[in-house]
């Protein structure tokens, strides 16, 4: 046996990698088996991070240290503690209010995110004054003539005329373009995960095992 | 001709399975090399970092996970080595859950080790994984120590010493976040409009054309759009470094510049197959007609 003879866990990373790829023939055991063993090993991983490098770190560490100075936490972590309360039938309508809180929360941080940080800067960026003529007056022509024909073609509040029929056909074009280069890229990048599989199978785990 | 034609209709798929499978496989085993050109998205970026001084921070973080790793990982370790190479201290977190953070300490593993004159605290940290990156980004605005009271081994940040004099977000010179989904939009939606600090942004291939208006609005400083921006880096960092240059070529490790091979080789494939599929499809819808 080499020296460089790949590890167990090669082994069983390229088998789990073989049983994903056996689906492409057919479904069958080896299949089935990888997918529920991914989906419980990701649950486990995730609730052991989030315990590790979240809860202790900003709240059990905290709380043990300095509980005077950091009283406080406890609200944050009583309101996180009431969304367990919905698989205790009886008071299970406790977990609303914790669901509510963090419901406005995401509300308020989403509102100023999306019109603060994208809205506002790309509405900005689309109706740039025309200054002279150049490449970059082109692009902007087509940049607004792409946001305005798009936004035409999403106006439902009011039946189309003649005119903005033809204005949303030019709109779909755009969208047709911009599907097909967002397409185009989603199979680079599939094909990415392809290689970076194949890769693995061939330098990791063949090369290793028969001493290439 | 038309029989062929008629005859890819029935094709059973699982020959084309086969037929991508060794379109990729063969460019791995017998590498071709073909060349990478630069766009001027990822030259923004890397041009961005090199127009640092030495000492300045710089703030990456790991925002996908396994599932992405072929595309990301490359452009996150290229990342490294430009910063510990320019001297620039980098600030490492990880905000995707499944995965972000072994992926990260797996990377820096594999960089430091290359740059052993680079210390743990000093020149880098790794403030590890946080759940509810919204709220982290915010507060990080305030104070990144309440945000990431430890590093990912434990140590409070206020015994870590290159933290001493970076209190808040404000004070990195740039974000880079390597990302799948929506993380790396919150770091440009969130942190930059809030706080001004400059992202760039090494999203999967799937992601990067909603970045393209980011970069077209000025809220990106650059971009490494999947495998090919990677790649793309790559090629800046051999052609800026030449002892990148010879490690690029040396290592038997997985590069985004060897995977371009098996890219281009199965895009080939694809066209072609596209192309035939169509000619196969027009060719029986012209031959009732002829009938």
């Amino acid at each position: 046996m080499s020296a460089t003879f790949p590890g167990i866990g090669i082994w069983i990373a390229a088998f789990l990698t073989l049983a994903c790829f056996s689906f492409l023939y057919k479904d069958n055991p080896f299949f089935r088996f990888a997918e529920s063993l991914f989906a419980g090993v990701s649950l486990g991983y995730y609730v052991g991070i989030v315990l590790n490098q979240t809860l202790v770190p900003n709240l059990f560490t905290p709380l043990a240290e300095d509980f005077g100075g950091n009283w406080d936490l406890l609200v944050a972590g009583g309101i996180g503690m009431l969304l367990y309360m919905r698989y205790v039938p009886r008071i299970g309508w406790v977990s609303r209010y914790a669901l509510a809180i963090y419901v406005a929360y995401y509300i308020g941080v989403e509102f100023t995110r999306r019109l603060h940080g994208e809205v506002m800067p790309q509405v900005a960026r689309a109706i740039l004054p025309i200054h002279s003529w150049s490449a970059a007056t082109l692009t902007s022509l087509v940049f607004m003539a792409g946001v305005y024909s798009v936004l035409i073609y999403f106006f439902f509040s009011k039946e189309q005329n003649a005119v903005t029929r033809r204005i949303a056909r030019v709109g779909t074009w755009f969208l047709m373009v911009s599907f097909g280069a967002a397409f185009g890229f989603t199979v680079m990048g599939r094909v990415a995960l392809l290689i970076g599989r194949l890769n693995f199978l061939i330098l990791n785990w063949l090369y290793p095992t028969f001493g290439v | 001709m038309k029989r062929f034609l008629a005859g890819l209709l029935a094709l059973d798929r699982r020959w084309i399975f086969l037929l991508v499978a060794l379109s990729v496989t063969v460019p791995i085993v017998y590498p071709i090399g073909l060349p990478v050109t630069t766009t001027g998205a990822t030259r923004a970026a890397f041009d961005y970092v090199e127009s640092l001084k030495p000492g300045d921070v710089l703030w990456i973080s790991f925002d996908y996970g396994p599932s992405s790793a072929p595309e990301n990982d490359p452009m996150a370790e290229a990342f490294l080595r430009q910063c510990f190479l320019h001297r620039i201290r980098v600030i490492v977190s990880a905000f995707y859950p499944l995965g972000g953070l072994s992926l990260a300490n797996a990377s820096i593993a594999r960089v430091a080790a290359e740059f052993p004159d680079r210390v743990n605290g000093v020149d880098y940290v790794n403030l590890g994984y946080k759940d509810g990156p919204t709220a982290v980004m915010r507060r990080l605005g305030d104070s990144i120590g309440d945000a990431f009271p430890t590093d990912v081994d434990g140590k409070p940040i206020g015994q870590i010493p290159m933290m001493r004099d970076v209190h808040d977000i404000r004070h990195v010179k740039a974000v880079f976040t390597v990302a799948t989904g929506i993380i790396g939009e919150w770091w440009i939606t969130q942190v930059h409009s809030q706080f001004g600090t400059p992202i760039i942004i090494g999203p999967t291939a799937v992601s990067a054309p909603k970045y393209y208006a980011f970069i077209n609005s000025g809220q990106l400083v650059g971009m490494l759009g999947g495998m090919k921006g990677a790649a793309e880096y790559e090629k800046l960092l051999m052609a800026k470094y030449p002892e990148m240059n010879r490690f690029y070529r040396e290592t038997k490790r997985f590069t985004a510049t060897k995977g371009m091979d098996g890219q281009t080789v199965l895009h080939t494939v694809i066209l072609v197959l596209i192309a035939l599929g169509n000619l196969a499809f027009f060719q029986t819808r012209a031959a009732p007609r002829e009938a």
